[in-house]
């Protein structure tokens, strides 16, 4: 399937598949161990900074609508504390941009079927338009059972996952799939490469481009692939990056489809228009 | 342009009430080539967006014996023990000798005559800790109780140290609690209702603003906090940074109360750059700050390090890298947390974020995770460096590796 048309049936999808996140939450007396220490607290995306102290700016790009967090403490006098915080997102290709930014090198539990990464203080999981992060304060491994069981719980009560097809945009040939982000705006391209300044793709934080990196002859480098809807929204970011081109980057080759440019470390990266589609190889990484 | 009152710290009697009207109009992108004519190291530096600010205010009051650098200008001591982390588990006793070891190591003398060089018994010392992302990646209280130890021991007395950040919710959250440090003030600048709706007085004011020091400011022109993406409404934004004007005011306890600080940053990335010793006074010392991360950001880290409040007070830097954040920070992420074993200790914060931003990118590199190569990450310790505040240039920086 084209990567444009499925991430507008994932919009639709998720537009349609709204729910109150605190009913997602496990109840007082959860594995008749663990209850609420405070009522839950609601972050739009208005006020996000007041949960998250530097890093907001990433969700709101990539489409942040609700943030649940709810703390719980085991009963019975035993110690531990365990966080969980519901991050509802625009659509699914939103959580699977913030969960790949996340993840790093993900060391999952076989008997929890949500693609996810779990270590001793957290468990992060993606599904459908949902980021969860189980919070596991004191890092207590006795606790992994408890997290599972916290995750399993929220999991359950989600819509089905949808697929985001990432791999219909990158070549397959080299790629090292760990490292595929997915970006929005300027603060995901941060990540991978810096082209200029602010929304430098003209994303707009409705078309969603997919990067990766690939390990060649000569050694790795990254491509960033942007679909547009339509040829002319690809030829105008094609003209933008043209005009805007970081001050780092010297151009030595345009011509009306392609850049040739070199960077401050005498590095070649290349930018080509394809249709609607503007693809961008990186010079490689030192 | 309104009054300020910047001055140097130790020669009050000769600038003391002196006043300096109006800004010099200086471009902080541009004010350490423009002005001191020092070429950038290795290229030339394209135009960037310029914001005016007050840095030439800063720069016009004389230096001291304590400003920045300090006596050691790029040098940066890496002290490095296994034992001081094993299974999640911190070890106090062998912090305190890491602890040791890097200010005897940076000095050259012992502790006793190492405390004489940067304080004397009458001082009211700061502590800057970073309590963001606890209890993975904040400062660690064992590194706070081995300087507090070092400090009470050479004969300060324990009511003269200040533990303090921006936020007090955060210090609590981090464990920087009056039960956890009996005798110590523990202080944050403001408050914040996390909720949003309870921050105003009585009178409709922000319980916090009588915290703030409205003679001692960063100036940024133009730039207010106002509209700032990510915020629900300014009323949110005020709840956040107390102001939200073009200044941002240094808060009190820095102003009129501290005569020295010691910065116990922790160790960090920020997106492609960290967030490390002078992130952590640069954003961590006044308010308002939300409004200068797009226009400015890095470049507040050293403006606001120029400023002489904290110019001529910070006296010893250490980096907390017992653990390490490689990825996913500031905040928490436990992804790429790791053992560092390793605390880093300078005189010049700038040297000692150069030498850390290299570590951690490298870091980066062999965790396979997209390292940004781009100088605007570390431009700002350049110019730094052009101010005559540190050393940039990792060719001049010093680095002394002592293992235990």
């Amino acid at each position: 399937m084209n990567f444009g048309v499925l991430c507008n049936l994932i919009l639709f999808a998720a537009a349609s598949q709204a729910a109150p996140d605190r009913d997602l939450l496990p109840p007082d007396g959860f594995l008749q161990a663990w209850n609420r220490s405070e009522k839950a607290r609601v972050f739009t995306s208005s006020d996000l900074y007041g949960h998250i102290d530097g890093g907001a700016e990433i969700f709101l790009e990539f489409g942040f609508e609700q943030l649940t967090v709810q703390s719980y403490t085991a009963t019975k006098g035993q110690p531990g504390e365990i966080q969980v915080e519901i991050y509802r997102m625009k659509d699914a290709l939103a959580a699977a941009g913030i969960y790949l930014a996340s993840c790093g090198r993900e060391s999952p539990d076989p008997s929890f079927p949500e693609r996810h990464t779990l270590n001793d203080y957290q468990l992060i999981f993606k599904r459908n338009r949902h980021y969860v992060i189980v919070n596991n304060m004191e890092g207590d491994k006795a606790l992994r059972a408890a997290m599972l069981a916290f995750a399993r719980h929220i999991a359950e009560r989600l819509p089905p996952e949808v697929p985001i097809g990432l791999d219909d945009a990158l070549p397959r040939a080299g790629l090292d799939r760990s490292s595929i982000r997915l970006i929005r705006g300027p603060y995901a391209l941060q990540a991978v490469y810096t082209l200029g300044e602010g929304d430098i793709l003209q994303l707009r934080g409705r078309v969603t481009a997919v990067s990766g990196t690939y390990r060649g002859a000569q050694g790795k480098y990254a491509l960033i692939v942007a679909d547009y809807p339509d040829d002319a929204l690809a030829r105008r970011a094609f003209e933008h990056v043209r005009k805007n081109l970081d001050p780092y980057l010297t151009i030595v080759e345009a011509g009306d489809m392609n850049i040739r440019f070199k960077d401050h470390a005498g590095g070649y990266g290349e930018i080509t228009l394809q249709g609607r589609r503007l693809t961008i190889r990186t010079p490689q990484f030192r | 342009m309104r009054r300020n009152r910047y001055r140097s710290i130790e020669d009050r009697s000769r600038i003391d009430r002196r006043e300096f009207v109006g800004a010099l109009g200086l471009c902080s992108a541009a004010a350490g080539g423009a002005v001191l004519g020092i070429p950038l190291f290795g290229q030339e530096r394209p135009e960037s967006a310029k914001v005016e600010t007050n840095i030439g205010d800063f720069m016009r009051v004389p230096k001291t014996r304590y400003s920045l650098p300090g006596p050691f200008p790029g040098v940066v001591v890496k002290v490095t023990d296994p034992r001081s982390l094993q299974a999640g588990v911190f070890d106090g006793k062998a912090i305190a000798a890491m602890v040791e070891k890097g200010i005897t190591g940076l000095t050259g003398k012992d502790m006793k005559r190492s405390f004489d060089l940067f304080f004397d018994k009458r001082d009211i010392v700061g502590l800057k800790v970073n309590p963001v992302g606890p209890p993975l990646i904040n400062t660690r209280p064992e590194v706070v109780d081995a300087v507090i130890e070092w400090l009470v021991r050479c004969g300060l007395p324990r009511d003269n140290i200040v533990i303090w950040d921006r936020f007090d919710y955060m210090l609590a959250d981090a464990g920087f609690t009056p039960l956890r440090f009996p005798g110590v003030r523990i202080e944050g600048l403001q408050t914040m209702d996390e909720r949003g709706n309870r921050w105003r007085d009585k009178d409709g004011r922000h319980v916090s603003i009588g915290n703030f020091d409205t003679d001692v400011y960063y100036y940024a022109k133009g730039v207010v906090g106002k509209g700032v993406r990510g915020y629900k409404d300014d009323e949110f934004y005020l709840n956040q940074h107390v102001f939200n004007g073009e200044y941002s005011y240094f808060g009190k306890l820095v102003t009129r109360r501290l005569t020295k600080i010691i910065n116990l940053a922790a160790y960090k990335n920020t997106g492609s750059g960290i967030s490390m010793a002078t992130k952590n006074l640069g954003y961590g010392s006044l308010c308002n700050t939300g409004r200068l991360h797009d226009p400015l950001f890095f470049n507040v880290c050293t403006e606001v390090l120029a400023a002489p409040v904290i110019r001529d007070k910070l006296v010893l830097n250490i980096t907390d890298g017992l653990r390490g954040q490689y990825d996913g920070g500031p905040d928490k992420n436990a992804q790429f947390v790791y053992d560092n074993h390793s605390l880093y200790f300078a005189t010049d914060p700038f040297a000692l974020d150069m030498m850390c931003h290299r570590e951690l990118m490298a870091k980066r590199r062999e965790m396979d995770r997209p390292v940004n190569e781009h100088p605007r990450f570390t431009e700002y310790l350049h110019y730094a460096e052009r101010l005559g505040l540190g050393v940039a240039n990792p060719d001049r920086i010093e680095l002394r590796k002592v293992a235990v």
